[in-house]
């Protein structure tokens, strides 16, 4: 269990995902890139990014940085939120549709796309859920 | 005397007031005068929900249930109310409750209570920046001014881990925006709150509501300005329809209104303005001229602002949904139209829905009319009787013996007045409204009378008794008269309501269609959901197959129903309906079959296509109408439909 965003989050979600995950029946054969925007992350209100790559339902890519853009790739979908929505949807406490619906998260791209791409997504915030325990304050 | 038992226990008034208190349903209308009989000072004076007639109610249900325990801040919430007794004139005219009883037994209770029973409530940082921001009197983390919220904006069953905060202005929205995003807490603005009270007991509460955060109540946002100049009003967004419609007619203009409670800023970016004067003052985007808005960043917009991107612009189709606004309203310049020395009403009546919707899309093709609808035998039952008993009798009347099912509502100027009666055999004009409305009590008794057995052999009642000879003896029978109304409320407040019904307002057909007092009369001690939408005219059997639709699910789930209204919109070319549904909002049983009929009207409407439903026009009605109406839907796949079951997993959870 690690923290939101740091280096080791990454490292164990990708082992994660790759270990937990099957490809076909968890994450139904996607192939989609996301690029998540967190901002006003406490306690400095700074802005960082994860990118998240998927071919055929294999994790193929997830980074983190600091900042709300990534340069080397370009994502199909852009979700931005503040940190508390972010928590609140690994904590359990919302899921990513209904802060998607609510608009505590907002998608750059098509909502019609984005909400097809929730359900196989599942399986991913499933991982993240799993693995993510601690946040700033 | 303790607290730590829930209060009903410790007193009968206290058991009465709790019983009353449920019956509520939390339409506003003790938050503006209505009735000329003067509006609630404490709650004027302090704003927050806590301190008006419909708050105080809710407390009592929260202390009852034991959600919520008294605070210091209870004290000043007891002692601000003087019992002038305006509620329960305002109350007893729409739901015949007694809000007054509530009260004062809150105020007993409160009074009997130990100094130590109080809990201090002690400021937070968050609390604190809430008030460097309004004002200290202006924020609050109060449970007990929290709880008043329960049914309004926060779920049933919240754990009050809430602020709310009052702004005055835009500029103060947007700071407390900034300051919520920077702290990461969620908001979420509440206007009058009965759209949300509608959804509270039902499935739908999950993903309407604010699961925790600040409330940004925006009742202090209280700026009104007619411009008769320009026929447009400046309207903040604490303002209501009536008062709104009472500013314009002042200057004989009037508003395109809903419901005489909603806010007009709330109402133009949940659903836009849906009325029966639409099809002449127009929809969604075409009734304002600019709007202040106030986005999910902070940032402070105006429609006229150059150089911004389009603000009239939406994606259509039920996957844009969007469960909150996009932007905060805070202020609307909205469109006032001329009202003419002539207007009158003609109300065309029917015994079934498919003539009297013809004749209602004829007429809206051809622009006639400024107000125009098909109204159900059931609306005007629940408007004009003044009792929830005396609008069953007069809906039984109606339907065993008139035949009286369906009429077709206009408001027009004489001219049009001329076309419509060359169009139809028989109608029925203001006087005789008026006379149905003084004499609701006693065409109530008529059930099961001679007259009426009479009537009812007659070949076309409806003709007997609207364009024959038996009109006069109906005119007599109802004896007429605002004394007469008067006797069927409470003694004590018998004068007061011949006062009210003698006023000539209160019997002008005209004035109450603008004014919509009397719809509120709906939510009498009973909740309704009225879901619905808009459908393209086009196909007549599709439209009223699309109605029996609805009435097949009432059936089906055993759930009180009956059409609403039907109304046109844009020159005929749709036609909006609302399909009510009646309920005991208190009877869980009965709110899981409502959700039902929420989630399979949805579905089947969506799968019937040419219907827009509340998920393509919910939070869209600052955009054109043309990019929320057009283009028309057509039924969705299979595969959408997987997507649509999906959508409502996500929204409303395993419940669905």
């Amino acid at each position: 269990m690690v923290k939101f965003l740091s280096e080791e989050w990454v490292e164990i979600g990708k082992n994660y995902m790759l270990e937990k995950l099957d490809p076909e029946k968890d994450l139904k054969s996607i192939t989609t890139s996301l690029l998540g925007v967190v901002e006003h992350i406490p306690p400095d209100d700074t802005t960082m990014n994860f990118y998240l790559e998927l071919e055929n339902g294999q994790l193929k890519d997830f980074i983190v940085n600091t900042g709300d853009t990534f340069e080397e790739k370009e994502a199909t979908y852009e979700i931005r939120g503040n940190y508390g929505t972010y928590k609140s949807v690994l904590q359990g406490e919302m899921n990513l549709g209904i802060a998607v619906l609510k608009n505590r998260l907002k998608v750059k791209g098509s909502k019609l796309q984005a909400l097809k791409l929730i359900k196989p997504l599942d399986g991913v915030i499933v991982s993240l859920k799993e693995i993510t325990d601690e946040f700033e304050e | 005397m303790t607290s730590d038992n829930v209060i009903a226990s410790e007193k009968t008034s206290l058991k009465e007031a709790v019983e009353i208190a449920k019956k509520g349903t939390h339409c506003g209308m003790c938050r503006f005068d209505f009735l000329g009989s003067g509006v609630c000072p404490a709650g004027k004076k302090h704003g927050f929900l806590a301190y008006w007639p419909q708050g105080r109610m809710e407390i009592v249900k929260q202390l009852d249930s034991g959600r919520v325990k008294p605070t210091e801040k209870l004290k000043d919430i007891v002692d601000s109310c003087n019992l002038c007794g305006f509620c329960d004139k305002q109350c007893n005219f729409i739901t015949q409750l007694r809000p007054e009883k509530v009260a004062k037994a809150l105020k007993e209770y409160v009074e009997s209570l130990d100094k130590s029973e109080f809990k201090n409530v002690l400021e937070d940082d968050i609390l604190r920046g809430l008030r460097e921001i309004v004002g200290e009197e202006w924020a609050t983390n109060d449970p007990n001014i929290i709880s008043s919220y329960t049914f309004t904006i926060l779920p049933l069953d919240s754990e009050l881990n809430y602020y709310v905060v009052m702004p005055e202005n835009a500029e103060q929205v947007s700071k407390i925006i900034k300051f919520a995003n920077k702290n990461n807490i969620p908001f979420l603005p509440r206007g009058g709150g009965t759209a949300f009270s509608a959804a509270a007991p039902t499935v739908l509460v999950k993903g309407l509501s604010l699961e925790r955060g600040i409330v940004i109540d925006l009742y202090r946002l209280r700026k009104l300005e007619i411009h008769p100049e320009s026929c447009t009003a400046t309207v903040g967004a604490g303002i209501t329809m009536f008062e709104l419609q009472k500013g314009a007619l002042s200057h004989k203009l009037r508003a395109l209104a809903a419901e005489a409670g909603a806010h007009v800023c709330s109402n133009i970016v949940t659903t836009g303005i849906i009325s029966t004067w639409g099809n002449r003052y127009g929809a969604f985007a075409d009734n304002f001229i600019d709007l202040t808005t106030v986005d999910g960043e902070g940032n402070i917009k105006k429609h006229s602002d150059w150089e911004r991107d389009n603000p009239y612009s939406t994606e259509p189709g039920f996957t844009n949904l969007s469960l909150t606004p996009h932007n905060i309203v805070t202020e609307a310049v909205v469109k006032l139209h001329p009202i003419f020395d002539d207007e009158e009403v003609v109300l065309v009546p029917f015994d079934n829905l498919r003539d009297a919707y013809r004749l209602l899309i004829k007429l809206g093709k051809r622009g006639i009319g400024l107000s125009l609808a098909v109204l159900s035998r059931k609306y005007l039952a629940e408007f004009l009787s003044p009792t929830l008993q005396i609008s069953k009798d007069f809906d039984y009347v109606c339907k065993n013996y008139l035949k009286l099912n369906y009429v077709v509502s206009i408001i027009c100027n004489k001219d049009d007045k001329k076309i419509v009666e060359d169009m139809v055999d028989y109608t029925i004009g203001q006087s005789l409204m008026k006379n149905l409305i003084l004499g609701a009590p006693r065409f109530s008794t008529l059930k099961d009378s001679e007259f009426m057995k009479i009537l009812s052999e007659e070949k076309d009642p409806l003709y007997a008794i609207f364009a024959g000879p038996m009109r006069d003896h109906l005119e007599k029978a109802l004896d007429p008269s605002p004394e007469n109304v008067a006797k069927v409320f409470d003694e004590d407040l018998q004068d007061f309501f011949k006062t009210v019904y003698s006023k000539p307002e209160m019997t002008d057909i005209v004035w109450l269609h603008a004014f919509r007092i009397l719809p509120t009369r709906m939510l009498r001690q009973q909740m309704f959901m009225g879901p619905g939408g808009a459908m393209w005219t086009g196909d007549e059997n599709h439209y009223l197959n699309w109605i029996q639709m609805f009435s097949d699910m009432g059936d089906k789930l055993n759930v009180e129903h009956s059409l609403g209204f039907i109304t046109p919109l844009d020159n005929g070319k749709f036609a909006y309906m609302e399909y009510d549904y009646y309920y005991d909002h208190n009877d869980p049983d009965v709110c899981d079959r409502i959700s039902k009929i929420v989630v399979d009207s949805m579905e089947q409407s969506l799968v019937m296509g040419k219907v827009l439903t509340i998920l393509n026009y919910l939070f869209k009605g600052i955009y054109r109408k043309e990019h929320v109406l057009y283009p028309i839907p057509k039924g969705i796949s299979k595969e959408e439909q997987i997507l649509f079951k999906e959508l409502l997993e996500t929204i409303l959870g395993e419940e669905v």
